[in-house]
């Protein structure tokens, strides 16, 4: 009997596929995409898989969710990119990060890097340059936090008003059901 | 056990709608008005059972609920799932809009099965037959389902064994929660409302 509950942990404890809904969240921070994944009730998916598709539908990159849920890439192509997330039993759900989600100093740093030019332009581009750097990544620390919030909010819970307005919904229905049934009877 | 939506081919969702349909229609012809209020609150119990949620070590299930479904309203289960689970798959993002066939197949032809099971118990008469029937038939109810989910998986390119193996013992739990619920309510109903229980 031991042995067979400890067989039921190791089984709870190796997968979670109770929860219905599954959802993953993207945001990019500098050039990594960072990735979340978890079930309706706020449990992470582990070891789920990641594929990482382009606009054309081209598989770019997979792999596989750690054990809370987190998937980091470094960004693959500046276009929009679809994030598909595969956990176990027929949970399937995608993220699309569009185009406006890739920060843009990401996009024109690597439009700029093939643009000659000219000495002085060069040195006050470097100064700018450098400055521009160390705003960007004291900007992505400090946005991190307000990304997860945004994040949290994206993560919509079931209120209590949908539940309400379920049952409302079933009542309704059974009590027109019930009054087509009652006429027949009466005709 | 619902599956999402692009899991299975098409062909497979819209086929799997067409079998719903059929089965509702016939399981419709045999609905009565003085049946309705049963099932207001069933398919309400149904509805809301997924989200109750039962923390069972690290980790939490929750219930489904269609053998008890299954057990008191008999044909008209599978209509009352397929209401609950279009509501649920709508207000709550459970499963998906495409899948509702795929889904109501996968829980209702077990709650059918269920109600079989349990009206076993009018043949064999013993004491406590009604409960003793009831809590294979929710138990069973949901080992019919991870069976039916399996086979829909293949389709989506998954192997039989394994699968079913993995989603019969990840639901050993619910299967065992379900039974006691199960045997709780229909006790509960024995001495309060057995006429619930006649037909079914």
């Amino acid at each position: 009997m031991k042995k067979f509950f400890l067989f039921l942990l190791m089984i709870m404890t190796s997968s979670n596929i109770f929860a219905h809904k599954v959802t993953i969240f993207a945001y990019v921070v500098g050039e990594t995409v960072y990735t979340e994944s978890y079930f309706s009730d706020g449990t992470k998916v582990k070891d789920g898989e990641i594929v990482v598709y382009d606009r054309q539908g081209n598989k770019l990159l997979e792999g596989k969710t750690d054990k809370d849920g987190l998937f980091n890439f470094k960004l693959p192509k500046k276009d929009e990119l679809r994030i598909e997330l595969n956990a176990t039993m027929g949970h399937k759900a995608s993220y699309i990060l569009s185009f406006d989600e890739i920060p843009k100093e990401v996009i024109e740093k690597s439009e700029k890097a093939n643009i000659k030019k000219t000495n002085e332009e060069k040195i006050t581009q470097v100064n700018l340059k450098q400055i521009k750097n160390i705003i960007d990544d004291s900007l992505d620390e400090k946005l991190k936090p307000v990304m997860q919030q945004l994040k949290k909010i994206e993560e919509k819970r079931i209120s209590f008003t949908e539940i309400l307005g379920g049952i409302g919904y079933i009542l309704g229905l059974m009590g027109i059901i019930m009054y087509f049934l009652s006429k027949k009877k009466e005709g | 056990m619902h599956i999402s939506d692009g899991v299975v081919p098409t062909s497979v969702w819209i086929g799997s709608y067409v079998v719903t349909i059929g089965i509702s229609t016939i399981c419709a012809k045999k609905m009565k008005a003085e049946d309705m209020p049963k099932m207001a609150v069933m398919t309400s119990a149904f509805f809301v059972a997924s989200l109750i949620h039962v923390p069972l070590g690290p980790t939490s299930v929750h219930l489904i609920l269609n053998g008890l479904v299954g057990i008191i309203l008999g044909p008209l289960s599978f209509i009352s799932i397929l209401v609950g689970l279009t509501l649920q798959s709508l207000l709550f993002q459970h499963g998906g809009i495409t899948v509702i066939g795929v889904n109501t197949i996968t829980m209702g032809i077990p709650a059918l099965f269920s109600w079989k099971i349990f009206n076993l118990s009018q043949k064999f008469r013993f004491r406590l037959s009604k409960i003793v029937f009831g809590v294979i038939a929710a138990a069973f109810s949901v080992f019919l389902g991870t069976i039916l989910l399996s086979i829909f998986l293949i389709t989506s390119g998954s192997k039989f064994i394994p699968v079913a193996k993995y989603a019969a013992l990840a639901h050993l739990p619910i299967m065992i929660i379900e039974g006691i619920i199960t045997g709780f309510v229909i006790s509960f109903l024995m001495k309060v409302k057995p006429e619930i229980l006649k037909r079914g």
